[in-house]
Order: structure tokens, then C-alpha cells, then sequence
């Protein structure tokens, strides 16, 4: 297990630091080469395509050695009670002997490897009677961790570079560098206007009114692409919270980067820091959050570590131990600091380590605060519809595929530490930024900000089924959004391309017969965002399979929506006083098939609008539609057989536990979660429900849209008020203008003025003492002191003058001198001496 | 044997001394001048040869005689190095043409 | 009036004739000769105050040795033979009046001074026991031989209680050779640098 752990670390952290090497490299590509060279792209390519290489090894490693994907989720769901924690390690049909050995052989290495999991017999007691035997007699394995570098040790506490590693991290791995190479495959085509010395940039204006003119920045844009790579792969492959956060931080400054990529835009600055200001009110949750961890917890790491010898809890261990459970004693919860081999427990006596459950919550709501900001969570959502002023791959790779996923992958990953209240918190912001985000993408016209919104709007499903309980739903819905999203912007990039950069869809229509290929694969991508599907497939797929599939054909959005539908309709089924929380989404499933079809059929149906626009577009070239192909593959087929595919299988491989069980009602908020059993009894219901939504939706949108049944501009005149409101975000720009922009602004003016008035004017006081005393000094010493020095001088010098009169420089004279001399003196002597 | 008496060797000397200084202030060759020095010295020692005989001075005079002869021969070689070199720089012995640093 | 007295005014007016051609020739050759009249009058002047050594070295290094080197000077500064350098008669005249003030001023304090007294007096405060009178070579012989001992630091003149003359000796040794260096060094031919150099 050690040397598992330690291969695939090696393999993540070359995959992890090999855009860190080529942004160092890039970021003097304009030294270096000049600006017409694709230099720098093709260095970027390499590095994270050799990342992609590199995580598929690591996942086949991975695969190997724990069968999470091969095994599929099947055991999850068909088997009764079945803990999906208990997934046979390596293949080995070893007895449990075996199996101890093993475990006491890795007991014995120190190398700060660990491995967090259950014994069989730990299972054995948990699974019951009805447990599969097969599952029940292997040690099993769901993460692996270890410390790469310490940076520093206070006594017991250590901060330190260290890698967890599960399904999770191997999944967000194989899912961001196949995306990014794809993302900056077709970023070559799409920045290619940027190979040029002299770019014009016809959205910024000189202050008499020229367009800008300025160098390309071909390099720069993928430099900075590198670096987000890197950012990115870091916070996946962090092992502890504090690492999360510094990475956190610089997929912040990345993002900030290429948002105002066009930083002569005045919308791009203002944009760009929009979007770093509301993140960093995120981020100040965040950090109380990693504050009061520290402070009760004394470490930051996820995993089990050792420190001289002496194996230590991590993070979720301390909270959750073993089982899964709280340990609430009172108003504390006791913190599992006791135990070895993954088997921590509270104390049975004396002192013990305790936290205040109120900051455990606390905790927990701050840390969601910071992915609350990355995701653009209610309330500080405004910011990601702005975003979209940087180029389409900016929007692409970073604000919907990667970067604001990871916001839901930390609440993912953080699970084992929300309380019960955090997750319904989590539900419930969730389920409102769905349904905001959803209505507003009904209205907007620019393409750029349909699609942001509908990121948006999925990532409130996600935050909502990880709130809900549906740990792997939320994430399923994580990985298959990041496919079909990431095409659908790069459909929308290479419209844009296509049209000589026209976002407005009202000018557009009928451009799937310019470019098809980018028309059909958008519509891949809208199927599979609507979750559209063929009902009653399901048998027929059996029947051909049999009976190893059972779902209906679909694409992967059916497959993750359908898993959140039905976790929240098992969820409401427990919880009957939190019904909105299966009804929004259920009716926002419909809204978005409605308003993803609204795009489509604007853009590539009907006749076109604007003759101009229609004319000169173009189908992009074929650096930008192969990557289009290659990913609508994925964005239709990656989730293949639903929750009894691979990839659901392989990340509940590595859900917290206790998961699978269910909670029964406890503490204040008084929730449970259903168990997968009572997620799965009522999946039939839930497809059913949201796939007629979305049907609805879609027909909705045909008839609108398509065939124009009714007049679109007779509705909005209808519902003038309703529209200005959509249109307006519901006014959330406004109510932060005027609640934060407008007082901050205010503050600012008025700290200004005191400056000027109050500081500006004791400053400028004070100086005009000193240049009066200053003057006073310089009269003082350019009259007296220079004076009495000169005239000291001038009399030296004139003294000398007039007596240079007698050094005549003849030598006779000067012994006529002397003797005149002598002679003198001696008659003066003689004159008045006295007689002796 | 009548003593010659001091007073006509001083005289004599003091006659040498103006000549001397005569010979300084009016000379414009170099070696003149020198040879002016010469006859001053001369008279310094006249005197003190006269004192040596006439006064209790006795035979320190005579001594003091020959230290100035001695360092009369060295000024007489220095001095004389320092005229070939005035009139190597210009050329000529009169020492009227070397007023360089007048003020 | 004595041989003696005869021999010293003869030397007497023969060293002023001397000196005074010295001063009144233009031709800096008759200068010289007449230098020598002069130089070699003084010697026999010394003579004939028993200072015989000092005399002797008179000849031999004033009118053997520096005369030679003047008149070596001459020869290497001197365009034509008869060079002559004029000066203003206004010159010479005021000379001539300075000199004459001069010397009436060194005749008067000659004439008013009592040297007897003056030099009892010297010889009352000498801390040990001089004669006022001078050296007398009828009593004390030849100075030759005090001279060379008192050189080496021996006063058998003044009864061996007077300081001698070897640190001065030395002193004036040293003095010499350097002199002697320096007037080498001075007056060594320079290498003129080249104009073009």
C-alpha cells in the first residue's frame, strides 16, 4: 500500500507540476520568441496533455488496485445495506488473515503513508446478515495520503505540502487535464488573432475615440493558462485545508488574469475585479473557518499522518472517526484523537479533545462561505456572468468547467466535517442560486450569458445535492457538467469566432448551415444539459446488454440530474418541511431545457436575423471543431448506465461514510438523509418527473422559438415587469450597488476629503513653517556665516595681492632687501637703544 | 712683537663683507653672485680667525673656521649644479631672467 | 712697526684690492682672478694670526678646489669668453650707497666696542678656566695638532675640560657626501623628451 500510495503521488505530482514548468517557460515567451509564434501554445499543450497521460496511468493504477470503475456502482444499489466503502482491495481473493497481515505489515511502515478504510470485520458489523461475502472478507481501501514536504512544525503542529489521493481527486485529475488540453487545443484556433504584432482591439477606445492598438499576447494568454493548469491540479491534489487554500487563492489571481485578459476593456477591468472582490468575501469565511479548525483541531490535513512515530488523526478521522458519527457530548463534540489504523475513537476516559458543536458549524458554514464566492453561490453570484468579458476558452476551461467546480469539489471533499446544519445550508443556497440563475437565462440574449448562467444555475444542483446528502450525485454532476459545459462554451467560442465576435444571439439564426459541425455538437451538449432521454429505452438497453445496463438512453446530463432529482425527492420524502427543496429543482429541470433550447434554436434554427452577421460567418477551422467532436463524445456518453455506471461507481467508491445509510434525524436542525436504498426506491419516479419537465421545457421552447406559436415580444410585453425584473438579475447588481458599491464609494469620498481638508492641510502647514523657517535659515547663513567667511577671505586675498608687489622675482633685489634691511635695523638699533 | 690688535683684522673683514654683498646685488651672472657669496664667507671666517687669536675664543674659532670652509666648498658644488641647470632651462646665466614666480 | 705688522697691512690692502675688483669688474673671468688675489691674501692673513691649519686649508680648498669649480662654471655657462652682463649704472650706484652705509655702520660698532672687556667678560662666565686671551702659537705650538684632536673629541687646549668637536665632525661628514650627491644629481645631463614624443 505504501508503495501504491507513493507511485501514484508521483504520478499526480508530476502531472500536478508540469504547467508550473511550462508557465515558468511561457511567461518569457515574449523575450524569447517573438509574437508570432505558437511556441508557447504547443509548450502548454505538451505539459497538460502529458498531465492527462500521466492521471489516466494513475487511474489505471488506481483501478487496478481498488477495482472502483470496473466494479461499477452495481454493488452500491442491488445489494441490500451493501457499504460501498467495502470494495474489494487488489483483486485479491485473500482470506482475512491475509488481509491482516497486510494491514499489520503497513502498520509497520513510518513513511507518513496511510490508508483510510475499513477492516473486513469492521464491514462485517456494519453490513449485517445480508452482506455480500465477496465485498465483505477484503480489506478495502478509499484514499490514500502522505506528506510531500514539511514547511513547518510548531510542538505537535505541522504545516506541510501533503497529497490525498482517492477516486475523487484521480476523477477531478483525469477530468481537468482532458478538458484543458482539449480547451487549449482549440484556444490555438481561437487566439490566433493574437499572433501579430499590431492587434486592434475593437471593443476598447483611445481617449479621441481610435480603436487600441497593441502587441498580440498569444504567449501571455497561455502562460497564464499553464498557471491556472497548475492552481488547479494543486487544490485537487492538496491533501491538507490550508494547501486548498493557497491554491484556492491562485486559481483567484488566474482567474482574475484572464478575465481582464483584454485589460484595455474598461467591462473586462471592471469585471475582473468584480469578481476578485466578491471571491475574497468569500474567502473570509474561508479563513475563519481554517482558523477555528486549527485552533480546536491542531492540524489542517485530511488524512491520518504521523509525527515522530506516533500516528495521528486527520481532519475528517478527528470529526468523523471511523463510522461516520458525531460524538456530541452536550454543547461539545468530542474529537477522535484515540486509536491506530484508521480506527479513531473518542476516549474512553480522561481528558479529551473537544470542540464547540456552534464552531464546528461555524467551521463548516465558513468554509462553504469560500465556495459559496468560487462557485458563485447565492448571494455572491453576480460576479460570474461578468466573468465572461475574458476569452471563450477563459470561459470555457476556468468559470465553468474547472475553476468554479471547485468550489462544489471542496464542500465535496470537506464533507465529513459539515454538520447537519451546514448541509442544509448548503441545500438551501443551493436550490435558490438554481432558481435565480435559471430565470435570469431565460431572458439574457448574449450567448456568453446564457451559458454562464446555466453554470450557475448546475452548480446550485450540485451544491444542492451534496447538501442533500447525495455526496456522489453532486459530484457525478460535477464531472458530466465539466464535459458538456466546456463544449458548450467552445460551441459558443467558435460561434463567436465564426461571427467576427457577435454575442448577441437576436442577431444570429440559422447558423447551422454555415457550420454545422459546431451546430451538432452544441445540441449534443443541450441534450445532455436538458436531460433529455427516450423513455422506456430502459428495457430494450437490458434486453440488449443483459441486463447489465437498465438505464434508458441518454446523455450524461440525464443520468446526473436524474441522480439529484431523486436524492431530493427521497430527502423530501424524510423531511416533508423542506419540499422546496425537490420541487425547485424539479421545475428549474424544465426551465433549463427551456432556455438551452431557447439558445440553440436562436442561433442555429430559423432563418437568419441579420444578413450581415449570416454572411461573413464561417465554420472555424479544424483546430477548433476537433476538440468540439472529441468532447461532445465525452459530454454525451462519459456517464454512461447512470448510477450503475463506472464513473458513479468509482466516485462513491470513495464517499464519506455513513453515507450510505442514511442519518436518521438528530440534533438541532432534526434532518436525516436517505440512504442510498431510499434514494434508489424512488429513482423511477424522479427520471420520470424530471425527464417530463424537461421534455415540457423543450416543447415549450420549440414552439416558441421554433415554429413561433406565440410571439416571444408579445410575451415580454405581457410581462413587462416580470421581464425587467429577470433582466435587471433580480436586481441583485443594483441592491449591491446601492447596499455596498454606493456606502464603500461614499466611506471613500469621504475618507478623501478628510484626507484633503484635515491631513492634506496640516501637511501642507507644517511645510510652509518649514520653508519659512527654512528661508529665515538660508538668509542667515548666506549674509552672516557666508559673509564673515568671505570677507575674511577677500581680505586674505587682497592682503596678498598688494604684497605679491614685492616678489618681484629678482634675486638681486631680494639681497638688496635684506641689506636695506640690516642697515635699517641697525640705525634704528643704534638710534634708540639705550647706552649700556 | 707688536700685536697687529683686532680692530684692523675686523675692518678689513667688514671691507670684504660690503664688497661681497656689493658683488650680490649688482651681478646678473649667476657665478658673480656666487663668487659674492665666496668673499662673504670669506669675511665670517676672517673674523673668526681674528677672534680666535685676539679673544678668549681661543681655538674654537679656528674650528668654526673649517666647519665654513667645508660647507662653503659643498654651497660652492650645489650651487653650482643649480646654475648649469638655470642655464640649461634658459639658456643663459643671468639670473634677471629667471623671475618666474614673481607675484 | 714690526715685519708683522708690515706683512699684514700688505695682505690687508691686497685682499680689499681683491675683493673691491671683485665687486667693480664686468668680465666675470677678471672676477675670478682677482677672487683668487683676494682668497690667497686672506690665507696669509690667517697666517699670520697663527691660525697656520686653518690657513692651509684656505689655500688648498677655496683657491685649489673652489675657484676651480667656479671657473669650471664659467667655462659651461659662458657663450663668448669675454661674456659680459651688463647692469643699469642707477644699480650700481645704489649698491654702491647701501655698501657704503654698510660699511660705515660695521666700522662704527667695530670702533665703539670694547673687545677687551667684551671678551673678559666671556671668559669670567666660561664654566671652566680660559685664558682671555687668545691662541697664541708662541706658547701653545701648532694648531695643527690641537685641531685634529679636538676633532677627535680631545680639548688638551683648554686642559681637556672642554667639550669636543667628533659629533659635529660627523655631522658635517654626512652633511657633505650628501651635498655631494644632490650636486651630482642636479647637475647630471637630463634626457629631454622628444618634442613629437
Amino acid at each position: 500500500m505504501d508503495s501504491l500510495g507513493y507511485e501514484l503521488s508521483w504520478y499526480l505530482r508530476i502531472a500536478w507540476l508540469l504547467p508550473l514548468l511550462g508557465f515558468a517557460i511561457e511567461v518569457f515567451g515574449g523575450y524569447w520568441g517573438t509574437r508570432k509564434t505558437k511556441t508557447a501554445a504547443y509548450l502548454a499543450i505538451g505539459c497538460i496533455a502529458a498531465g492527462f497521460v500521466l492521471s489516466t496511468v494513475a487511474f489505471c493504477r488506481w483501478n487496478a488496485e481498488t477495482g472502483a470503475f470496473s466494479h461499477s456502482g452495481e454493488a452500491a444499489v442491488h445489494e441490500e445495506h451493501a457499504s460501498l466503502r467495502h470494495i474489494p482491495f487488489a483483486g485479491q481473493a485473500a482470506v482475512a488473515d491475509h488481509a491482516e497481515g497486510h494491514a499489520a505489515e503497513h502498520a509497520e511502515h513510518g513513511s507518513g503513508e496511510h490508508v483510510h478504510g475499513e477492516h473486513a470485520s469492521d464491514g462485517a458489523e456494519h453490513g449485517g446478515a445480508q452482506h455480500d461475502e465477496h465485498h465483505a472478507e477484503h480489506q478495502s481501501i478509499a484514499a490514500l495520503s502522505g506528506t510531500i514536504y514539511t514547511l513547518g512544525k510548531f510542538g505537535d503542529l505541522e504545516v506541510s505540502i501533503d497529497y490525498y489521493i482517492d477516486s475523487l481527486t484521480i476523477l477531478m485529475f483525469m477530468m481537468v487535464t482532458f478538458i484543458a488540453t482539449c480547451i487549449h487545443i482549440f484556444a490555438v484556433g481561437y487566439m490566433s488573432d493574437e499572433l501579430t504584432e499590431d492587434y486592434v482591439d475593437h471593443f476598447a477606445h483611445t481617449s479621441d475615440g481610435h480603436h487600441v492598438h497593441r502587441p498580440g499576447r498569444f504567449y501571455r494568454f497561455f502562460s497564464y493558462f499553464s498557471l491556472f493548469s497548475f492552481s488547479m491540479l494543486g487544490i485537487c491534489f492538496a491533501g491538507n485545508i490550508f494547501q486548498v487554500f493557497v491554491f484556492w487563492e491562485l486559481v483567484g489571481i488566474c482567474s482574475y488574469l484572464l478575465i481582464g485578459f483584454y485589460t484595455e476593456r474598461k467591462s473586462a477591468n471592471v469585471a475582473a475585479n468584480k469578481a476578485f472582490i466578491v471571491n475574497r468575501v468569500g474567502d473570509f469565511g474561508f479563513i475563519i473557518g481554517l482558523m477555528i479548525l486549527w485552533t480546536y483541531c491542531g492540524t489542517f490535513k485530511f488524512g491520518d499522518y504521523e509525527v515522530d512515530g506516533h500516528e495521528r488523526p486527520g481532519l475528517f478521522s478527528m470529526v468523523r472517526g471511523h463510522d461516520g458519527e458525531l460524538a456530541q457530548q452536550g454543547s461539545d463534540v468530542i474529537l477522535k484523537t484515540h486509536g491506530h489504523d484508521g480506527h479513531w475513537q473518542a476516549p474512553q476516559e480522561g481528558e479529551s479533545k473537544t470542540i464547540p458543536y456552534t464552531l464546528l458549524v461555524v467551521a463548516g458554514l465558513g468554509v462553504f462561505g469560500g465556495c459559496i464566492g468560487k462557485s458563485a453561490q447565492f448571494p455572491l453570484q453576480t460576479w460570474l456572468p461578468d466573468a465572461m468579458e475574458g476569452p471563450t476558452p477563459v470561459s470555457a476551461l476556468v468559470h465553468s468547467a474547472t475553476m468554479v467546480a471547485a468550489g462544489v469539489y471542496l464542500a465535496g471533499r470537506f464533507f465529513p466535517v459539515f454538520t447537519t446544519e451546514v448541509l442544509l445550508a448548503i441545500a438551501y443556497v443551493g436550490c435558490i442560486t438554481l432558481f435565480i440563475a435559471a430565470t435570469i437565462a431565460i431572458v439574457a440574449t448574449d450567448i456568453k450569458k446564457v451559458l454562464a448562467y446555466s453554470t450557475i444555475s448546475q452548480l446550485g444542483y450540485m451544491m444542492l445535492a451534496i447538501g442533500l446528502g447525495g455526496w456522489a450525485a453532486g459530484l457525478f454532476h460535477l464531472i458530466t457538467h465539466a464535459f458538456f459545459k466546456s463544449l458548450m462554451f467552445l460551441c459558443s467560442g467558435s460561434v463567436i469566432h465564426g461571427c467576427h465576435h457577435e454575442q448577441e444571439m437576436p442577431k444570429m439564426g440559422g447558423l447551422r448551415r454555415k457550420m454545422p459541425i459546431t451546430a451538432y455538437t452544441m445540441l449534443v451538449g443541450v441534450i445532455a444539459i436538458a436531460g433529455l432521454a427516450i423513455p422506456g429505452t430502459g428495457q430494450l438497453m437490458s434486453l440488449l446488454t443483459f441486463g447489465a445496463v437498465d438505464k434508458p438512453l441518454a446523455f450524461s446530463g440525464f443520468h446526473s440530474k436524474d441522480a439529484i432529482v431523486a436524492t431530493a425527492l427521497a430527502y423530501t420524502q424524510l423531511n416533508p418541511l423542506h419540499f422546496l427543496l425537490f420541487l425547485t429543482p424539479l421545475v428549474t429541470a424544465g426551465i433549463t431545457a427551456f432556455y438551452m433550447f431557447r439558445l440553440w434554436f436562436y442561433t442555429f434554427a430559423g432563418d437568419p436575423r441579420d444578413h450581415h452577421v449570416y454572411d461573413h460567418c464561417h465554420e472555424s477551422p479544424k483546430v477548433m471543431w476537433v476538440p468540439l467532436v472529441v468532447l461532445s463524445f465525452f459530454a454525451a456518453f462519459c456517464a454512461a448506465n447512470g448510477e450503475q455506471g463506472s464513473l458513479f461507481g468509482m466516485l462513491s467508491f470513495s464517499e464519506p461514510v455513513g453515507l450510505a445509510d442514511g442519518m436518521t434525524a438528530t440534533g438541532t436542525a432534526a434532518i436525516a438523509v436517505p440512504s442510498h436504498h431510499a434514494v434508489h426506491d424512488v429513482h423511477g419516479t424522479a427520471g420520470a418527473v424530471a425527464l417530463l419537465a424537461a421534455v415540457l421545457g423543450t416543447l415549450t421552447a420549440y414552439l416558441l422559438y421554433c415554429r413561433k406559436v406565440v410571439d416571444p415580444e408579445n410575451i415580454r410585453n405581457q410581462f413587462s415587469g416580470v421581464y425587467n425584473f429577470l433582466v435587471e438579475k433580480w436586481q441583485f447588481d443594483n441592491l449591491y450597488d446601492a447596499a455596498f458599491v454606493r456606502p464603500s464609494h461614499s466611506v471613500a469620498r469621504w475618507c478623501a476629503a478628510c484626507d484633503r481638508n484635515i491631513f492634506d492641510a496640516i501637511l501642507h502647514g507644517s511645510v510652509k513653517v518649514c520653508i519659512w523657517v527654512a528661508t529665515i535659515d538660508r538668509k542667515f547663513d548666506e549674509g552672516i556665516v557666508d559673509g564673515l567667511v568671505n570677507l575674511i577671505g577677500n581680505v586674505t586675498r587682497s592682503v596678498g595681492l598688494s604684497l605679491s608687489v614685492f616678489q618681484t622675482g629678482r634675486m638681486r633685489q631680494y639681497v638688496m632687501f635684506i641689506a636695506v634691511g640690516v642697515v635699517t635695523l641697525f640705525a634704528l638699533l643704534f638710534a634708540f637703544m639705550p647706552k649700556a | 712683537m707688536e700685536a697687529i690688535g683686532l680692530q684692523p683684522v675686523l675692518f678689513v673683514s667688514a671691507v670684504l663683507f660690503v664688497c661681497g654683498v656689493v658683488c650680490m646685488t649688482t651681478k646678473r651672472n649667476g657665478i658673480g653672485i656666487l663668487m659674492g657669496v665666496e668673499l662673504v664667507l670669506n669675511a665670517a671666517n676672517l673674523n673668526f680667525v681674528a677672534f680666535s687669536r685676539y679673544t678668549s675664543l681661543g681655538l674654537d674659532g679656528q674650528v668654526i673656521a673649517l666647519f665654513v670652509i667645508v660647507l662653503a666648498a659643498a654651497e660652492a658644488a650645489v650651487a653650482l649644479a643649480i646654475a648649469l641647470n638655470f642655464y640649461n632651462n634658459h639658456l643663459t646665466i643671468d639670473v634677471d631672467r629667471g623671475d618666474e614666480l614673481r607675484g | 712697526m714690526s715685519g708683522e705688522q708690515i706683512l699684514f697691512w700688505l695682505f690687508a690692502v691686497t685682499a680689499c684690492a681683491g675683493a673691491i675688483s671683485v665687486a667693480l669688474s664686468q668680465i666675470v673671468v677678471r672676477m675670478a682672478v682677482s677672487l683668487i688675489v683676494c682668497l690667497s691674501s686672506v690665507s696669509a692673513l690667517f697666517f699670520l694670526h697663527n691660525a697656520d691649519f686653518v690657513g692651509a686649508v684656505q689655500l688648498m680648498v677655496y683657491v685649489g678646489g673652489t675657484i676651480v669649480l667656479l671657473i669650471f662654471g664659467i667655462m659651461l655657462t659662458s657663450s663668448s669668453p669675454f661674456s659680459k652682463i651688463k647692469t643699469s649704472p642707477a644699480e650700481g650706484f645704489l649698491s654702491a650707497g647701501i655698501g657704503a652705509l654698510f660699511l660705515s655702520i660695521i666700522a662704527f660698532t667695530v670702533t665703539q666696542v670694547d673687545w677687551k672687556i667684551q671678551s673678559d667678560k666671556v671668559a669670567a662666565a666660561a664654566p671652566v678656566k680660559v685664558s682671555s686671551e687668545g691662541y697664541n702659537a708662541a706658547a701653545d705650538g701648532n694648531t695643527a695638532r690641537p685641531l685634529a684632536l679636538s676633532f677627535l673629541g680631545l680639548r688638551p687646549d683648554q686642559n681637556g675640560q672642554a667639550p669636543g668637536y667628533l659629533l659635529p665632525f660627523e655631522i658635517v661628514s654626512v652633511h657633505l657626501l650628501v651635498v655631494l650627491i644632490g650636486a651630482a644629481y642636479l647637475a647630471r645631463t637630463k634626457r629631454r623628451v622628444a618634442p613629437n614624443a
